[in-house]
């Protein structure tokens, strides 16, 4: 496999860097494992909670299922700054003592990827017909294994949720910014820098390069996301 | 045996069924037949233990199936197969879909290990699988795609997939109401192949002469409920019921 020339330029913009060794991984690395964390938590709870919207019937759902929407397109600067207070010395979390972590800015980036995530699982499986609920429970089915048969069938939805609210995640600016401080070590070596705070803070600066390349592998990593997304959706409609 | 006594059952204001009495043995085939809308889906929802019935009582062996907790009560709808009109097929492997009743009566130790197992291809299918799938006739269609099959061969599967766990009873509802003659073929031969391995089998249907072809009784469920319950030969020869006579001389239309 050749080289292009492009990929030449690229490779020597990453070594010259005015930054000391692993600036870029250690921000890619940081990026992935909050949005990543966030992102799986999200799916942990999001799922269920589309199960039960969807197939149980309880006062005050339609009220559950306009806060989600509404979720959607919430802004995510108020998000990061509620979250700001709730871990702050004076806030319901402040003895965890989470102010400017990592796990400060999975909070909340769980509670920003949740609505998209619930929203779309729930209409993946409010698509799974009455008739496949009703023969896993004839061929002796419990509650939990029309549940999982539920799940298995609305798989491709449900996969597109999760990396539609990977998506979201990744490319957040506002809320990191405020809840994770945008933080490098001493060493240069980032603790709460994300890729897009990172490139807001280049390209400040005048660091141009740099902020294009983190810009580039920001871009990659979604791209990335969204070929997958669309396989997934893909083999989801080879099988009908 | 499945023996309703009594049982009543409405949909909102709507009665549905009346005081209905029905028991079905193992190793007889049992139609009901009457026009559509006079309750049959919720007759066989009753006899499977999907619905409660408002009153009456409904019990499985002699066990009274409402009056047990839910684990027993699952365990006796675990004796129980039924099949729907619409295929309702898993978007997965006609072997999968077949094999899913044995799989949720095994444990979960041994279901993660299956699942581990056909991720890497490891996983044999059972043998009641092809067994119950040569029953229908599609005993090489294992590896297919359930989506990819016809209309007539995915109803064919669904009645392996409740053939396939050995149940004591099949419900059948309108099995072959939208199937062409070679495929209500395979399943007529398939009802009186379960009925020989000495499975109790309800079949509804609005098709008096499927009933002739397999049922050893008949009972007739028109508008106001059961108006005859007794050996098909003398059903469909002398009925004693004057609205029986007219349906199953035609003249009784809905």
């Amino acid at each position: 496999m050749s080289v292009s020339p492009e990929g030449v330029e690229l490779v020597t913009v990453l070594v010259d860097l005015p930054f000391r060794d692993g600036y870029v991984r250690s921000i890619i690395s940081v990026s992935l494992y909050v949005s990543g964390v966030a992102v799986a938590l999200s799916t942990l709870f999001s799922v269920p909670v589309a199960l039960v919207l969807g197939f149980t019937d309880f006062r005050g759902k339609q009220l559950v299922k306009s806060v989600i929407n509404t979720g959607m397109g919430f802004p995510s600067v108020v998000v990061g700054l509620v979250v700001l207070f709730a871990v702050s010395n004076q806030g319901p979390l402040g003895a965890l003592d989470l102010v400017f972590t990592k796990e400060a800015m999975i909070v909340s980036q769980f509670v920003l990827a949740t609505p998209p995530i619930t929203a779309i699982s729930l209409a993946a499986v409010s698509s799974v017909g009455d008739d496949v609920r009703d023969a896993a429970r004839a061929l002796g089915g419990t509650r939990l294994d029309v549940a999982l048969v539920v799940i298995k069938e609305a798989r491709y939805g449900i996969a597109t949720a999760i990396l539609a609210g990977f998506g979201r995640a990744i490319s957040e600016v506002g809320s990191v910014l405020i809840v994770g401080g945008n933080i490098t070590s001493a060493s240069g070596v980032s603790k709460t820098r994300t890729l897009t705070t990172a490139i807001q803070l280049e390209a400040r600066q005048g660091q141009y390069d740099t902020a294009l390349v983190l810009g580039a592998v920001l871009v990659a990593l979604v791209l990335a996301v969204n070929a997958v997304v669309v396989r997934f959706g893909d083999a989801g409609a080879m099988n009908r | 045996m499945i023996r309703l006594s009594g049982v009543s059952h409405a949909y909102g204001d709507e009665s549905v069924v009346r005081d209905l009495s029905l028991s079905v043995e193992p190793g007889e085939v049992l139609a009901i037949i009457g026009p559509s809308g006079v309750g049959k889906t919720t007759l066989l929802r009753m006899l499977s233990l999907f619905v409660h019935p408002d009153a009456g009582r409904v019990a499985v062996d002699g066990e009274s199936a409402w009056d047990v907790d839910a684990d027993r009560r699952l365990a006796l709808r675990r004796e129980i197969g039924m099949v729907f009109q619409a295929a309702s097929l898993f978007d997965a492997t006609v072997a999968r879909n077949v094999e899913y009743g044995l799989r949720v009566r095994r444990s979960w130790d041994d279901r993660l290990r299956d699942a581990l197992g056909s991720l890497v291809g490891t996983a044999p299918t059972p043998d009641a699988v092809e067994r119950s799938l040569d029953v229908v006739g599609l005993g090489d269609k294992l590896d297919q795609r359930a989506r990819s099959l016809s209309g007539g061969e995915a109803q064919r599967v669904s009645f392996a997939r409740a053939l396939a766990y050995d149940p004591t009873y099949l419900l059948l509802d309108e099995p072959t109401s939208d199937l062409d003659p070679r495929n209500t073929g395979a399943i007529e031969d398939a009802v009186l192949e379960a009925r020989d391995r000495g499975i109790g089998v309800v079949v509804a249907t609005h098709d008096m002469h499927q009933a002739e072809r397999v049922a050893d009784r008949v009972g007739v469920l028109l508008g106001d409920g059961l108006t005859e319950v007794g050996p098909a030969e003398r059903i469909f020869e002398s009925p004693t019921d004057e609205r029986t006579r007219k349906f199953i001389a035609g003249e009784l239309v809905y």
